[in-house]
């Protein structure tokens, strides 16, 4: 079966109180777990498993791994094998032995410098609802309270390189991508899921972090998300929007430590058949913003 | 690695020309063939040949409902696992069925002629490969892609049982009786809430079959399109407690039932079933109204 889903991301933060308030409050995150001085788990309400994102403590902002989600256990051997069989060292980690909640865990170094993580048996905790007669949503939640994890976006030198690994390797179908007059890939967007995208690429620094983005049912979430960032003054960078790639409508901004998060929305099916859509370098600015038609030079520079 | 998704649903209609009238103007589907007796339709955003097949009949119903696999070989497994529970399995070669190859079907616990595809005829979406400009040209309600099918088995939990140890599908939510026994299930093969449900009725039956809408927005513009044309409204815009979607139920000209439907959830394959109690229907069906009209109950096809 392979790559289920994106499973967690973890980002780094110098201000851990802060952080916390911020993903709490504004974002409406559910905190799950806490270690002190350490590190915070926190997860979408409607998520079943322990967490979907960590925030570490450091000095720095930025990215410090990307886990997925396996659908059977025996998935994290056959890729370790393959990941190896590329060149790249693998490390295995017991469940429980990288933190509170955390499953069985094979550990690497992709390609795009990212540390990238396959997880099986994640602890499930359930989600804030009942399994007898559920409402469809609990009452009371803080913030924006998105369902759950959606994507990540990344940066590497070599998106080309990247692709390959993670398209050959690690099973990943391309979607989408951004292609430069001389032939190279400037952006791609991968999936496992079905959709639009589980993670995507474009061109930057190795291992640089360009978001992390939260599923919302839908655009008047990003309407009242856009209302939220406002009232806590927290900077937004760009929407609400309607992306050209993966036809979703984005809303971008930035977390007390620098760190871009995005909430989504829309998109499309795409069979495991479905035929790759590509978008010309000439065209880059309605394929990011599609309603702006440029892309603004923040959105292509500042990452973490 | 076996089923994908909802592929097509196969109906009769008694007024071709009708059914062409309403699921092109109305519904905003594509006509993507047509041969003496029947229309090929589908969704403006999906490649596959046609997600709704009418055939002329004098009797409004159901000819079969069909599921595409990921891999060829997953039709030879799959037809290997029906015959062993018992039940005869026909291949359809290629060349026999318009838009498709090959493909098996057999009749289920429920009385259905159920249908599996693999090689289906790309004729591709509304949008282009390269630079697609998000469509601006659709008529009526113009859903992106079919959803999924609700039909009637007289034993639930047979039907049920057939689809998840036989067929692979994984259980998301359930509505069980007083005595213990399923009065209906929701089955996902695709990671959302539903792609196959089963509700207590005559066996062979139609309940409903639901296109996928992007937003709360588009049902409610769906609604002024339905009420403009005077289609028959049979509940809604509403929200689901099952699925937690939100919907409309309506009728076409000929009688069968077709629904919008978005939201929901994405549940992973070890996530947990959800069970909602006979005393709590109403809230299962329709949240907002907590209580279920007869027409839902008694109208199929």
């Amino acid at each position: 079966m392979g790559i289920l889903r994106l499973s967690h991301v973890e980002v780094r933060c110098p201000d851990l109180e802060l952080s916390t308030a911020y993903y709490t409050e504004v974002m409406g995150l559910i905190e799950t777990a806490v270690e002190d001085d350490k590190a915070v788990y926190l997860k979408g309400w409607d998520e079943q498993q322990h967490h979907s994102l960590i925030l570490r403590y450091a000095p720095t902002y930025g990215v410090e791994l990307v886990a997925f989600k396996v659908a059977e256990a025996g998935d994290l051997d056959e890729l370790t094998a393959a990941v190896e069989g590329y060149g790249i060292a693998t490390k295995r980690f017991a469940a429980g032995e990288l933190g509170p909640g955390s499953g069985e865990t094979v550990r690497f170094t992709a390609p795009s410098g990212h540390v990238t993580e396959l997880v099986h048996g994640m602890e499930q905790i359930g989600n804030a609802l009942p399994l007898h007669n559920p409402p469809p949503e609990p009452l009371g939640l803080s913030g924006m309270h998105p369902p759950r994890l959606d994507h990540v976006f990344l940066m590497c030198e070599d998106v080309d390189e990247t692709t390959r690994f993670f398209t050959d390797v690690l099973g990943f179908r391309l979607t989408e991508q951004i292609v430069a007059d001389d032939g190279h890939q400037l952006a791609t967007f991968l999936e496992r899921t079905h959709t639009a995208h589980d993670i995507a690429f474009i061109t930057g620094p190795d291992g640089a972090f360009h978001h992390v983005a939260y599923w919302v049912d839908d655009w008047n979430d990003l309407r009242r998300s856009a209302d939220i960032a406002a009232y806590h003054g927290v900077r937004i960078d760009a929407g609400p929007t309607r992306h050209g790639a993966t036809r979703g409508w984005g809303l971008y901004f930035f977390d007390p430590a620098g760190n871009r998060n995005e909430v989504y929305t829309g998109g499309y099916w795409a069979d495991p058949d479905r035929e790759p859509i590509t978008w010309t370098e000439a065209q880059m600015g309605r394929a990011v913003f599609y309603y702006e038609g440029v892309v603004d030079q923040d959105f292509l520079t500042v990452h973490s | 690695m076996g089923i994908l998704r909802l592929s097509h649903v196969d109906i009769t209609v008694p007024d071709m020309d009708l059914a062409r009238a309403y699921y092109t103007g109305v519904m905003g589907l594509d006509l993507t063939d047509e041969t003496a007796d029947r229309a090929f339709f589908k969704c403006w955003d999906e490649e596959d040949h046609h997600s709704l097949a009418v055939r002329y009949d004098p009797r409004v119903g159901l000819d079969r409902f069909a599921f595409k696999v990921e891999h060829e070989d997953d039709l030879a497994d799959l037809e290997r696992k029906v015959e062993q529970y018992g039940f005869h399995v026909d291949r359809v070669s290629r060349g026999a069925e318009v838009g498709q190859g090959e493909s098996i079907r057999f009749e289920t616990p429920s009385g259905h002629e159920m249908e599996l595809v693999f090689d289906v005829e790309k004729v591709g979406g509304r949008t282009s490969k390269l630079n697609p400009e998000v469509p601006v040209d659709l008529l009526g309600i113009a859903p992106p892609r079919m959803d999924h099918l609700l039909i009637n088995a007289e034993e639930v939990g047979e039907m049920t049982k057939f689809c998840m140890d036989v067929l692979g599908f994984r259980m998301t939510e359930q509505l069980v009786g007083g005595d213990g026994h399923q009065i209906g299930t929701w089955m996902e093969r695709s990671h959302s809430p539903h792609d196959l449900a089963v509700v207590n009725g005559p066996n062979g039956a139609l309940h409903h079959f639901a296109f996928w809408l992007d937003d709360w927005d588009h049902v409610r513009r769906s609604a002024d399109i339905l009420a403009y044309n005077a289609i028959q409204i049979d509940v809604g815009p509403t929200r689901h407690g099952v699925t937690r979607g939100n919907t409309i139920y309506f009728f076409d000209p000929m009688g069968t039932r077709n629904e919008v439907f978005t939201g929901g959830y994405r549940p992973d394959p070890d996530f947990p079933t959800i069970t909602w109690t006979e005393d709590n229907i109403g809230q299962a069906v329709f949240y907002y109204e907590g209580e279920i009209n007869d027409r839902f109950v008694s109208v199929h096809t």
